[in-house]
């Protein structure tokens, strides 16, 4: 059996997800990355994307995360994100509503941050519609 | 000694003060539910956010650029206070608590301009009579209080910061333990004391950084201060709701004793009159019977 490590998904309103996990991949600003157990401290900004974990029964869990901080020390690793969804429970149709707005916001004319925070909007309707998709 | 009358007036009005506690009681505990689960849910993110700032800090070499680190009490000599308090009274001292210790620090502080800045009316409606400077005031409810509004006055203060507005920021809030325990506390939120974030251990090895260890402090540190924030808003409303729960129960409890009471002195003034008044009958009786 593969080493495994603590993982865990933390958001304001709750723990998302804790366990002892084999991997997890994730998209960091810079690129994707992976992690494994005795991974080297590492403190890194991800994206809004899609994480994936293969927890200790070598099950894979996807779960669409909205931008955050990843930790990694000594064997624990930590994940800050506003807010996160698990594989399955994406609601498809409120992610679609959510892209056409945002996606209406974007063309509009307005300030920058307010175009900024459409597009995040857009980002993130679109991680979970991947994530549903798939 | 009152008359039936005026007794069974009393009980009648302590009867419906009864019903009011006792109903406020049960809003207050049903609402105690539902933000004592998200004070606790969201501590966890508040203490890992800390934990992950207090490593970069620690472990890094870099000599934190970030203005929020740098010490301004000496150049700026006015100190910005957010106080949170309840908007509403009828929560035994929650409310006075908190004042009080605002007090006491302004008076300690005597030398530097002191700013407020209040959530919750309680606090203003104090304030406002004192001579305060009372900068600026949220009137909207405290449990309306979202993120959102958070995440806007975070940045202002962020931005007041670095222009220079101000030397010290501290927050003033309730800290919850439990429903009969909770502590008025303050934290100094800018600028950021470099010790609160010494790492207990020591670490034995050096972080890698994506993308470098300046970009993540610029992009956590905002965040850090919103939920710093926002944590003690919610520690402060679940107090709240705790203390009116605690305080609608000793109401409730004593109007009950006072029911007690009254209807005893009511049998009491009832019995006595029924005796008079044979009495007077019996007396009477006998007088015709004289006659």
């Amino acid at each position: 059996m593969a080493k495994t490590f603590t993982f865990e998904i933390i958001t304001p309103e709750k723990v998302v997800y804790s366990d002892s996990v084999e991997s997890v991949v994730a998209d960091g600003t810079e690129g994707s990355f992976g992690v494994l157990a005795g991974h080297a401290p590492l403190i890194t900004a991800v994206q809004t994307s899609i994480l994936t974990v293969t927890d200790a029964n070598n099950k894979t869990v996807r779960f669409a995360i909205d931008g955050g901080f990843l930790e990694v020390m000594a064997n624990n690793v930590i994940v800050l994100t506003d807010t996160c969804l698990k594989e399955g429970e994406v609601d498809t149709e409120k992610a679609r509503s959510e892209k056409d707005s945002a996606e209406k916001a974007i063309l509009k004319v307005g300030s920058a941050g307010e175009k900024e925070k459409a597009q995040a909007a857009l980002r993130r309707a679109n991680t979970w519609l991947k994530l549903a998709n798939k | 000694m009152l008359s039936t009358r005026e007794i069974k007036q009393r009980l009648r009005s302590i009867t419906s003060i009864k019903q009011i506690t006792r109903a406020m009681e049960m809003v207050a505990a049903s609402r105690l539910k539902r933000v004592e689960s998200r004070v606790l849910a969201s501590r966890a993110y508040t203490d890992k956010m800390h934990q992950i700032l207090s490593h970069l800090v620690s472990s890094s070499s870099l000599e934190t650029a970030h203005p929020c680190f740098v010490e301004k009490a000496h150049e700026v000599p006015v100190i910005k206070i957010i106080l949170i308090t309840a908007d509403k009274g009828l929560c035994g001292a929650y409310n006075n608590n908190i004042i009080q210790k605002v007090v006491r620090f302004a008076k300690e502080h005597a030398d530097k301009t002191i700013r407020l800045v209040h959530i919750g009316k309680k606090g203003n409606l104090y304030f406002s009579k004192g001579g305060y400077s009372i900068e600026k005031y949220f009137p909207e409810n405290v449990e309306k209080f979202g993120y959102s509004q958070v995440k806007a006055l975070a940045s202002q203060l962020i931005d007041g910061y670095e222009a220079g507005e101000f030397g010290q920021l501290y927050v003033f809030f309730t800290k919850f333990h439990t429903v009969m325990q909770s502590f008025p506390s303050h934290i100094q939120l800018l600028p950021v004391e470099k010790g609160a974030f010494e790492a207990k251990e020591k670490l034995q090895r050096e972080y890698i950084f994506e993308p470098s260890a300046d970009k993540i402090i610029e992009a956590l540190f905002p965040k850090y201060i919103e939920t710093q924030l926002y944590q003690c808003i919610l520690e402060s409303l679940t107090s709240e709701y705790a203390a009116r729960r605690v305080a609608m129960i000793a109401a409730t409890e004593n109007a009950g004793e006072m029911i007690d009471e009254l209807t005893r002195s009511y049998n009491k003034a009832r019995q006595e009159s029924i005796t008079k008044e044979l009495l007077e009958v019996v007396s009477g009786a006998e007088a015709l019977v004289q006659h």
